[in-house]
């Protein structure tokens, strides 16, 4: 091969490796997306075979006055930040348990990390199970160290009905951070600790000098794609609450699947989903932003 | 410096790795193609209210069409019942549309209203069987522009399911008939520690409570005056209302309940945890399952002041999509279905009310159980009520502004004149973007 | 000393609390699935049913079209999970080593794809797969599934492949080495335990996903076995303990299969290879 050659092949090289991923998405998720925003800006009603009309920004301009949005939007708020923030936090505690050697470790990281082997639609159920007060322990022992005044279902009253959905994809969740966060872990040459210790420096020090500063590119991406994923999570809410009572568990994700598949109305759903891809595209670029100034810091 | 000696195992391990990986995609590639068995015709069904049993009845019925017609095949799709709504509209949006469906009658006005089914009229002038259906039959199935858009295979009527049980521990002796006995015997029953009077169906399809209570109160079923304006806002109505979500308020039906769909008043009742649920014959075949005949009765639903009573009247049947390739073919699918004998086949299993005249001497139908729903059908005062499922909007009503607003009112959020106002603006507005 | 024992016990009872947490509602499905229905709701708080039954398993197995669906999600998530595993790798490879016009484009691209609800996605996605004959397949959902998990997995492959130095395979190629040959041979085998992770989540997601499996196929010879714990749920009988013995079974090979893949997160990086 003569050096031209060499060097269109060198030059194609990132584009070899990275075409079968691109060309996958491009062909299966970009083109459905593509449609489904276009839906935002025409009138779609499901069913309705003569629909489907131009109909400019009207979805967006009623989206502006919708109540149910907005209170939709501040149940995803708690929703996400509740969630995603237990979730990183537990899990990472866990990650930092597991990686120290000790008898029996193998087993337990196993029994650990089988919630998240659990399809969301049964951990719904038995959670929502778990909480109620016929078949379940829950509300028992949560009266009986007086966490709460009676014995009713959590899941039936508007202030605290969100509580099971977020208790529950913590539960799934952990594992996620636990495993990421392991492996990220597993990958810091332990030849650092030991230098590191051999000078005198505490466990906590080490943590900090350390461990997080190399952790941080990973805990970045995790965060983030949690966070994008837990946002646009409608499976829990929908099957232990339905969104309610009275609209109390509506988030947006569970908000766009009532508009989508009992109004039958594709268009406004659609226009609700192009704006909360907007709020979590604003979210990523800020996350991964600050990932990129943690490695710049690095090296 | 020569290249690093590490990981000969290993690479033969990645090595070995890669392989068994290209191998089983290979093999699941394979695998999941599925071979295709060719057919002189194939007509397709899809049942919407699916259970495992039920769909051993349909196939046996299926069975005996395709043997009187020996060159088509039924393809039988059976939904799940719980997404069954979102997952037909989306196949029908999408193009895969069956010849025949089951048809639920809070569905008609949305598909018969978009043009997608097939009028039967001209099926049933040369039928001979059309002059054995009931009236009702014939009625409810022209619901849409006076149109035979379905064809039904039985009727749902609500009845008052007691528990023989719960009654006897809190001292009642007979099923409440009126209002004002209703609220009193559950009071009765909820003083049981742990027990209450009534099953509510706070959440998804709770709607049939809400008109029934209402209505009863009101003394008429009539949804709209003249005007084509709601009459929602009546006080009769009102009242109704409100004596349903004071019942809840009031600690007579479970805290739980303001959530509860269908499989969770069944469970709540057979559980004990419930004394009183309003249902139809077909919640009889899980009850009976679960609870010995002495344990519980049925008895017809309550009357109000005006001594007339309106207990929800749904059915379900058979429709035939406009765009069937073969629609003499689905028709006769359609006759067998809803023929002589599939038809008493069919509800034996699924526990309907007949269509046909004849049926009413049925053994099936003579039994004791069914007595409370024989006697509604034959009393005067007792007017089985349609719900307004000729229009379009319907569906959207009842699975999604009533659980919502109806919950507000439960926990109270809003008051039962707010509810109704909504639900009269609703209603209102629904009926006239109909015409 | 004290100190250490302090460590220890702290550490074996957080280790202890977090076992508890993630077993205590998978040992409430199985005691459900054991319980026999008449006990079902007046049982429903004990710890263990008074007796036990298995004759909700007895159904699932017997009765059911279990094993079929159970079959339909072996070979959707083994093939998803191969699939996803070879596309991420080349993609993270290539997102770690080269700095290239359009890469920030790719990156906001997989991005993207994640941000936007599912539910959206299906209807347009039905209408591409319908008239190619992708729906009502297998196939179909493991394009689908590869799709979806792709990005993901790529970032994490991309992570992976960061932790290793350039070094490495720059100096197998000063040596004559193509850099795919280095790829292969040395760079490979040191992210085993990443691509183990990987392999591993996305077999988990593809294994419980319910929405495209229900919304994509409607023939039960297609269905996967979420799509079939839902058929448990009839008019008729809510079968909770059925659908929990069903639940229980198909989280058998799950557990399995996360029992080998975490061999493989133990084993980490060799930092010998550096130092030579």
């Amino acid at each position: 091969m003569n050096a031209r050659g060499r060097r269109i092949a060198i030059g194609a090289e990132p584009y070899l490796y990275t075409a079968p991923v691109l060309i996958l998405i491009a062909a299966v998720l970009l083109v459905p997306l593509g449609v489904g925003l276009s839906y935002a800006f025409r009138d779609i009603q499901l069913l309705d075979p003569f629909s489907g009309g131009f109909v400019g920004v009207d979805h967006f301009r009623e989206l502006a006055s919708d109540r149910s949005f907005r209170a939709a939007l501040y149940n995803t708020l708690i929703w996400t930040g509740a969630s995603v923030a237990l979730q990183f936090i537990f899990g990472l505690v866990l990650a930092l348990l597991l990686n120290r050697e000790f008898p029996g470790r193998r087993l337990v990281q196993a029994l650990v990390f089988l919630p998240w082997a659990v399809p969301t639609f049964l951990v719904g159920l038995d959670w929502a199970w778990l909480f109620n007060p016929v078949v379940g322990p829950l509300p028992g022992w949560l009266f009986a160290v007086k966490l709460t005044h009676d014995t009713n279902n959590l899941l039936a009253a508007p202030g605290t009905a969100l509580i099971g959905p977020i208790v529950a994809s913590i539960w799934w969740g952990i594992p996620f951070f636990a495993i990421t966060n392991l492996a990220a872990l597993q990958s810091i040459p332990k030849d650092l600790y030991e230098s590191a210790s051999i000078d005198g420096a505490s466990v906590f020090k080490q943590f900090r000098s350390i461990t997080l500063p190399l952790l941080a590119p990973t805990l970045a991406i995790t965060i983030l794609l949690r966070t994008v994923w837990v946002a646009n999570f409608a499976d829990l809410i929908v099957v232990m609450t339905d969104g309610g009572p009275a609209d109390s568990t509506q988030t947006v994700a569970s908000y766009i699947f009532t508009v989508a598949f009992r109004r039958l109305d594709f268009g406004y759903a659609s226009s609700i989903a192009a704006v909360l891809l907007i709020l979590l595209f604003i979210y990523a670029l800020a996350i991964l932003s600050l990932r990129r100034l943690i490695m710049q810091r690095q090296s | 410096m020569g290249r690093p000696q590490y990981g000969h195992s290993r690479q033969f391990e990645a090595d070995r790795l890669v392989r068994a990986a290209l191998w089983l995609a290979a093999l699941a590639l394979g695998l999941s193609f599925s071979p295709i068995t060719p057919a002189a015709t194939t007509l397709k069904l899809v049942e919407v209210i699916t259970s495992p049993e039920r769909t051993e009845t349909l196939k046996s019925i299926v069975k005996t069409f395709e043997d009187a017609n020996p060159d088509v095949r039924v393809e039988i799709t059976s939904l799940s019942w719980g997404p069954s709504f979102e997952k037909f509209a989306t196949m029908v949006a999408a193009g895969d549309t069956p010849d025949v469906v089951e048809m639920p009658d809070v569905w008609l006005g949305l598909y018969a209203n978009n043009g997608a089914l097939e009028s039967l009229e001209p099926y049933l002038k040369t039928w001979p069987h059309t002059q054995e259906l009931n009236q009702r039959t014939l009625q409810l199935a022209r619901m849409v522009r006076n149109t035979a858009y379905m064809l039904p295979y039985g009727f749902y009527l609500r009845a008052l399911y007691y528990s023989k049980k719960l009654f006897a521990a809190a001292g009642v002796s007979v099923p409440p008939r009126t209002l004002d006995e209703f609220v009193a015997v559950s009071k009765k029953v909820s003083s049981l520690p742990g027990k209450y009077g009534y099953c509510l169906r706070g959440g998804a399809g709770g709607v049939n409570a809400w008109m029934m209570f209402g209505a009863v109160a009101n003394g008429s079923d009539a949804f709209f005056k003249d005007d084509g304006s709601s009459t929602f806002t009546d006080p009769g109505w009102i009242k109704g209302f409100n004596t349903l979500a004071d019942i809840y308020k009031s600690g007579f039906a479970p805290k739980d309940s303001v959530n509860w769909g269908y499989n969770d008043i069944i469970a709540g009742f057979y559980s004990g945890t419930c004394a009183m649920i309003e249902n139809d014959p077909d919640a009889l075949i899980a009850i009976a399952e679960r609870m010995k005949p002495d344990e519980y009765g049925i008895a017809p639903w309550i009357k109000g002041p005006s001594d007339k009573s309106f207990p929800t009247i749904g059915y379900t049947g058979w429709s035939m999509f406009a765009n069937s390739k073969h629609k003499d073919l689905a028709w006769k699918l359609i006759a067998t279905l809803d023929g002589v004998p599939g038809n008493l086949v069919w509800n034996r299993r699924i526990g309907a009310l007949p269509i046909y005249t004849a049926a009413a001497k049925d053994p099936l139908y003579t039994d004791v159980r069914f007595k409370a729903w024989f006697d509604e059908l034959n009393d005067p005062n007792v007017v089985p009520m349609v719900m307004p499922v000729d229009l379009r909007a319907w569906a959207l009503f009842a699975s999604s502004i009533v659980p919502r607003t109806s919950q507000s009112l439960l926990l109270g959020r809003i008051t039962a004149t707010e509810m109704a106002q909504q639900w009269a603006q609703a209603m209102t507005k629904a009926k006239q973007s109909q015409k | 000393m004290l100190r250490r024992t302090l460590y220890w016990s702290s550490h074996y009872l957080l280790i202890g609390l977090y076992v508890l947490f993630a077993l205590f509602p998978l040992f409430w499905l199985i005691k459900v699935a054991l319980t026999p229905n008449d006990l079902l709701y007046s049982e429903g708080i004990r710890l263990w049913p008074s007796r036990t039954s298995l004759e909700h398993f007895r159904f699932v197995l017997a009765h059911s079209e279990f094993p079929l669906f159970f079959r339909n999600s072996l070979i959707v998530s083994a093939g998803t999970a191969v699939s996803v595993t070879l596309v991420s790798a080349a993609g993270g490879y290539g997102l770690s080593r080269f700095t290239f016009r359009g890469k920030p484009l790719l990156v906001a691209l997989m991005l993207i794809t994640q941000m936007f609800p599912l539910v959206m996605l299906v209807a347009p996605m039905f209408r591409l797969l319908a008239p190619i004959g992708l729906t009502n397949s297998l196939t179909g959902l493991v394009i689908v599934y590869t799709a979806f998990n792709a990005p993901f997995a790529t970032f994490l492959m991309q992570s992976f492949f960061d932790a290793i130095p350039k070094e490495l395979e720059e100096a197998a190629m000063i040596d004559g080495a193509t850099r795919f040959g280095a790829f292969r041979r040395i760079i490979l085998p040191l992210t085993l335990p990443g691509i183990a992770a990987t392999g591993g989540f996305v077999f988990t997601a593809a294994w419980s996903e319910l929405l495209f499996a229900l919304m994509l196929n409607s023939s039960s010879r297609a269905s996967t076995f979420p799509v079939g714990l839902l058929s448990f749920v009839s008019k008729f009988s809510v079968d909770f303990g059925q659908m929990m013995a069903a639940g229980v079974l198909a989280l058998i090979p799950a557990c399995l299969f996360f029992f080998l893949i975490q061999r493989y997160l133990v084993r980490g990086l060799t930092a010998g290879a550096v130092k030579g």
